[in-house]
């Protein structure tokens, strides 16, 4: 039994929470929904922003694109979510929770997905897959590397 | 800021848990009232209230901000009032904004209070909301990320890089119970823990188990600032603001400063070092260790940036029984966050009204012998950013 019938719960209350775009996102969004992981670079100081803001943090430039990353990527550390989660993620647990560093060098939070949990180890290479979490959103998540 | 220009002349303080009954405004008014017993002055002689915010919206901040405060507690002299909030490091920007006033010259006494009620939410409402607090609502949230995975990433992190064991993180969990038994305010302070205990509770978020997260709880403390002239005047042994020294890093923890976890001390170790030399002393001089640290690993992570074991070696240090009561290194004399409770921005207000009580020497029986002086942190966010701050019962030349 799942956690919404078990404690009488609304859809409401287990719906999981969407990424809310900011008007500078949004092309991150609809690009992983065309299976494309993809960072914001300034034009005019190769700088990476990930998150991206409205310009560059590093010289405030606005001229920027859009660039498709490797899908190459470390993990730094993990935990695994195995009680105390919001309901919408209950039914869930276990899960990973990681901190990923991409090829291009900025870092994301992440699930890590299709692996053995015991076999997790910091350092190791990941690669990303996309996961169609609703109509609307698809998001990056990882898991190692076959060998 | 020079070197002891404000101080601390009394404090304040409530029982810290599950209290419902009890609301923030009833808290703040009483932790006002005793920090004004305690201090020995004239309520009119306040010439400025200033209070935190309560986290997870509330009236009481409306109410704050409308000036309900200075009214409700007969403040007749007050000519300044105002909320201040960094999260967890609101007890830094409230007490930086209380300088600030007093720097003006148009009041020579400040109250500053914190005042909060968890228990009117359900257990939902606040794992909602410690879910997106901490995280990222779009890049974080969306992944099933909490405040609890965060500090258990740092945690797994932190290990795997200096060979730290999790029964070394188990030993801050037991450490800080140790003290808050000295604590008649502390939310859990009848019995002691031990290691086996922290490390057979109830997994949470993998390698940290429920002993090892705080538990928020409902709680409240204030305290009256003065010039150094002024409580000089009016008060026997004051607690003297020696220096500070800050620096901010990030909001979401992908976006670190410092990226390497087991190099987090990098970015911690010249705060604290610039607040040494700022106060004109080392960490040998330190009497207690008052590190806001709310996760075990954080708390960790700050005692190898101070100067008192080598980086990656506080672990064996905490597990030596050094930090506990009756150790050389003092630290959290309150039971902070694990123990005493986690009362939202209240946290650090809670550190520092207890420095104050030592070096005032009104701690009770978790009185440091001979306290003088103390180094103290807090901070905020996700780990956002980070304030060391001297405080001294002298001035040192
Ligand atoms: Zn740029």
């Amino acid at each position: 039994m799942g956690i919404k019938e078990l404690l009488n719960l609304s859809d409401e209350d287990v719906k999981k929470p969407m990424p809310k775009p900011s008007k500078w996102s949004r092309p991150f969004w609809e690009n992983t929904k065309q299976g494309k992981l993809t960072l914001k670079r300034c034009k005019d100081c190769g700088h990476i922003d990930q998150p991206p803001y409205l310009y560059c943090t590093n010289c405030m430039s606005e001229n920027s694109e859009w660039i498709e990353a490797s899908g190459k990527g470390k993990l730094k550390a993990y935990a695994i979510n195995v009680y105390m989660v919001p309901f919408p993620f209950w039914d869930d647990m276990p899960y990973v929770v990681a901190m990923v560093e991409l090829a291009e060098g900025v870092t994301m939070i992440s699930n890590i997905v299709e692996c053995d949990h015991d076999k997790l180890k910091n350092g190791m290479d990941l690669e990303v897959v996309f996961d169609d979490v609703s109509p609307e959103f698809t998001l990056p998540k990882w898991r190692p590397v076959k060998r | 800021m020079s070197k002891g220009e404000f101080a601390i002349i009394g404090t304040g303080e409530v029982p810290c848990g599950q209290y419902p009954e009890r609301t923030e405004f009833e808290i703040a008014y009483e932790v006002a009232r005793l920090a004004i017993k305690d201090a020995g002055i004239d309520k009119n002689e306040i010439g400025a209230v200033l209070s935190a915010q309560h986290i997870m919206g509330s009236e009481y901040n409306t109410e704050a901000v409308f000036g309900r405060l200075p009214e409700a507690i007969g403040a007749k002299g007050c000519k300044i009032t105002c909320m201040t909030s960094s999260g967890g490091a609101s007890s830094f920007s409230i007490r930086k904004t209380a300088e600030g006033i007093l720097h003006s010259g148009e009041t020579d006494t400040v109250l500053v209070i914190h005042a909060q009620r968890f228990s009117q939410f359900t257990m939902n409402e606040m794992a909602r909301y410690f879910a997106v607090a901490g995280s990222d609502e779009e890049w974080d949230v969306p992944y099933g990320m909490t405040y609890n995975s965060l500090a258990a990433m740092i945690t797994q992190g932190y290990l795997a890089a200096t060979g730290t064991t999790i029964e070394q993180v188990a030993a801050v969990s037991v450490a800080c119970r140790k003290w808050a038994c000295l604590q008649p305010n502390a939310m859990y302070n009848k019995k002691e823990i031990t290691v086996e205990k922290v490390l057979s509770s109830r997994m949470v978020a993998w390698p940290l188990t429920s002993l090892m997260c705080n538990v928020l709880a409902d709680g409240g403390s204030a305290y009256i600032m003065t010039t150094a002239e002024k409580a000089r005047k009016v008060c026997k042994k004051p607690a003297y603001i020696l220096a500070d020294a800050s620096e901010y890093s990030h909001r979401g923890i992908t976006t670190a400063k410092v990226k390497d976890l087991e190099s987090l001390g990098t970015f911690l170790t010249p705060i604290a070092m610039k607040a040494y030399e700022r106060a004109g002393l080392g960490p040998k001089e330190m009497s207690i260790f008052e590190m806001y640290g709310s996760y075990p690993v954080v708390q960790l992570i700050l005692l190898d940036s101070i100067g008192i074991c080598e980086p990656g070696k506080s672990g064996k240090l905490v597990a030596s029984g050094a930090t506990s009561p009756g150790g050389k290194y003092p630290t959290t004399t309150n039971g902070e966050a694990l123990s005493f409770g986690h009362t939202g921005t209240g946290v650090g207000f809670g550190l520092f009204v207890e420095g104050v009580r030592q070096l005032q020497g009104k701690a009770g029986k978790a009185q440091v012998p001979n306290a003088r002086f103390l180094i103290e942190n807090t901070g905020g966010g996700a780990f956002m950013d980070c304030h060391f701050t001297i405080l001294g019962n002298e001035i040192p030349a």
